[in-house]
């Protein structure tokens, strides 16, 4: 079984992910625009927020900065596909491969160590908690905080204008909506979200890595899909449950395969676990309404 | 009051498929008028439509649109201006937005939108009474998915949507066509009562002639991206459909062969 800090330290990474989460939930659900700009985005923020804590800013201020960065990036991508006509996830990969460089260059080497550095967490260190309770508590303030913007923006007219965009571009263009702009402005929303997680991981994890977003792409799908598993996301509120307790329940998932003795598994197998999870995630459900249409046909 | 001129629209230009959609498209619609197009397949009657709703441009001539010169303006920029019901009911609304949450996009169609709540309580009266006219039931159920009702229902929302602000013209593209024959003619009794109830200038394109005959005040013709005839009042008054294609063969010296037209 799980020991107790495995499974803050579970939750600890759920809830960042949670995040990356909502901004893959806005880009390939809202906007039905798939994009892996997230995989340099998530770095990005780490690199923007780590280089900024070093050079004494506010810990929080640096992690706006890296909110902003992220929301650049998406908004270079969106403008490829919206100005440019490039396909929306060839402009997505081309703007990811671009960050690897940007990245280094913000960072000026490969990682930058942030143990010494005053962070968003070091204040809450002071409430009296343990040790790995303090970063769940304040990230789930931030996941808290963020659904419920995030919630409201959806409710708002420019959010329903975004909603009808990705869902109908005509009757969106027919209504008055510029459909191009709500592209570009959902995608940079989403990187900043993206952006926002990395920050928050490199201060949590104490280090900023030019090769931390491989994958996160895959893990925001996994956290969705599986989070859409498990409540089925009928309204907006329950879309952005789904991302947060999608991505805990991978990370709480992941933690277990690795920590159960019996499957003989170890850490160099995470991205196998991962894909192999999410390549349940997607079958699972035809599965079983397969398997459901094959028992009322039988019985009619 | 809309007119186009000289409109002039090839697609493909340069290849071996080069099909000229427009070739010298004119027409004067005058406020209050609700006009039926018709035309046989490739006469140029959607491509019109879309030309004035800015789906797609047009290579040359001009589109006013009550004193606006909207011929180089995208969709969206016309949108204040121009209201549209698509052929595919299931083009004008969203499946997976309520009923409230489509009607709250139209209602702020063509005007700027911000960050206060979409749906709010000062439109729920509305928009429970403008459902109530449909006699759907309807005014029950805002809360629902669109993706709920049928094909029908979504098309008079979408007509209640178009209407639920003010417009130019109304811009109605076959929106029966793709309807069961009773659904058809409801959705067609409903926009003769909402054109005529909010005094509404229309075009509406049909694949019909006796329909286009008996809705509107006056009908036009198209053929090969042209008005072949334009006929309103006295001289439409107790047409009839051979008496129409008694006329497109005078002016054109043609055989109408498009089965389609004659059995509408």
């Amino acid at each position: 079984m799980l020991s107790e800090i495995a499974f803050y330290g579970a939750l600890e990474t759920g809830l960042i992910y949670g995040l990356v989460a909502f901004g893959i939930y806005l880009s390939f659900r809202v906007l039905d625009f798939p994009d892996l700009t997230v995989d340099g985005s998530f770095p990005l923020g780490a690199a923007v927020a780590a280089m900024l804590i070093i050079e004494g800013w506010n810990p929080w201020l640096a992690t706006g900065c890296a909110v902003l960065a992220g929301m650049a990036a998406g908004a270079v991508t969106a403008i490829l596909n919206v100005k440019l006509n490039i396909l929306n996830l060839l402009a997505s990969i081309l703007t990811m491969i671009a960050l690897y460089s940007v990245n280094l260059r913000i960072m000026g080497r490969p990682n930058v160590a942030l143990l010494t550095e005053e962070t968003v967490l070091t204040p809450w260190y002071d409430l009296g908690l343990a040790f790995h309770q303090v970063p769940v508590l304040l990230f789930t303030l931030v996941a808290i905080v963020s659904l419920i913007l995030l919630w409201r923006f959806m409710k708002s007219e420019t959010g329903l204008a975004m909603r009808a965009t990705g869902a109908n571009a005509r009757m969106a263009r027919a209504q008055g909506i510029a459909t191009g702009g709500m592209i570009i402005l959902g995608v940079a929303l989403s990187n900043g979200l993206v952006g926002l997680a990395g920050a928050l991981f490199a201060q949590s994890q104490g280090a900023a890595d030019v090769t931390m977003g491989v994958g996160v792409i895959v893990i925001g799908l996994a956290s969705l899909i599986g989070g859409e598993a498990v409540i089925t996301p009928s309204t907006v509120v329950r879309a952005l449950l789904a991302c947060v307790v999608g991505a805990i329940i991978y990370r709480l998932a992941i933690a277990f395969a690795l920590n159960a003795d019996v499957l003989g598994l170890q850490a160099q197998d995470l991205n196998l676990i991962t894909a192999v999870l999410v390549t349940l995630a997607i079958v699972l459900p035809g599965v079983r309404t397969k398997i459901a249409s094959r028992f009322t046909s039988k019985k009619a | 009051m809309i007119s186009a001129t000289d409109l002039r629209l090839t697609f493909g230009k340069g290849t071996p498929l080069e099909n000229p959609a427009l070739r010298g498209m004119s027409l004067t619609v005058n406020q209050g008028e609700f006009v039926t197009v018709i035309g046989s397949n490739g006469a140029g009657k959607s491509t019109f439509l879309n030309a004035l709703a800015g789906e797609v441009m047009v290579d040359s001539g001009q589109i006013i649109v009550d004193n606006l010169d909207v011929t180089r303006l995208p969709t969206h920029k016309r949108a204040a201006r121009v209201a549209r019901v698509f052929q595919d009911p299931l083009a004008g609304t969203c499946e997976n937005l309520s009923i409230e949450e489509n009607l709250a996009l139209a209602i702020k169609r063509g005007q700027s939108r911000g960050l206060t709540s979409a749906v709010k309580k000062q439109y729920l009266g509305q928009f429970r009474e403008s459902l109530a006219t449909l006699k759907l039931g309807l005014e029950n159920r805002l809360g629902d998915k669109m993706g709920l009702l049928s094909g029908g229902q979504r098309q008079a929302v979408s007509l209640l949507m178009a209407s639920l602000t003010p417009s130019s013209i109304l811009l109605l593209d076959e929106h029966t066509a793709a309807l069961d024959p009773k659904t058809a003619n409801f959705v067609l009794e409903l926009t003769q009562q909402i054109i005529e109830e909010q005094k509404l200038t229309a075009l509406m394109v049909t694949h019909s002639m006796k329909q286009a005959l008996e809705v509107g005040s006056r009908t036009v013709m198209l053929h090969q991206g042209q008005v072949v005839f334009d006929i309103a009042g006295k001289d439409r008054d107790g047409l009839e459909v051979k008496d129409l294609l008694g006329l497109f063969e005078k002016q054109r010296g043609l055989e109408v062969d498009d089965d389609s037209l004659l059995l509408g």
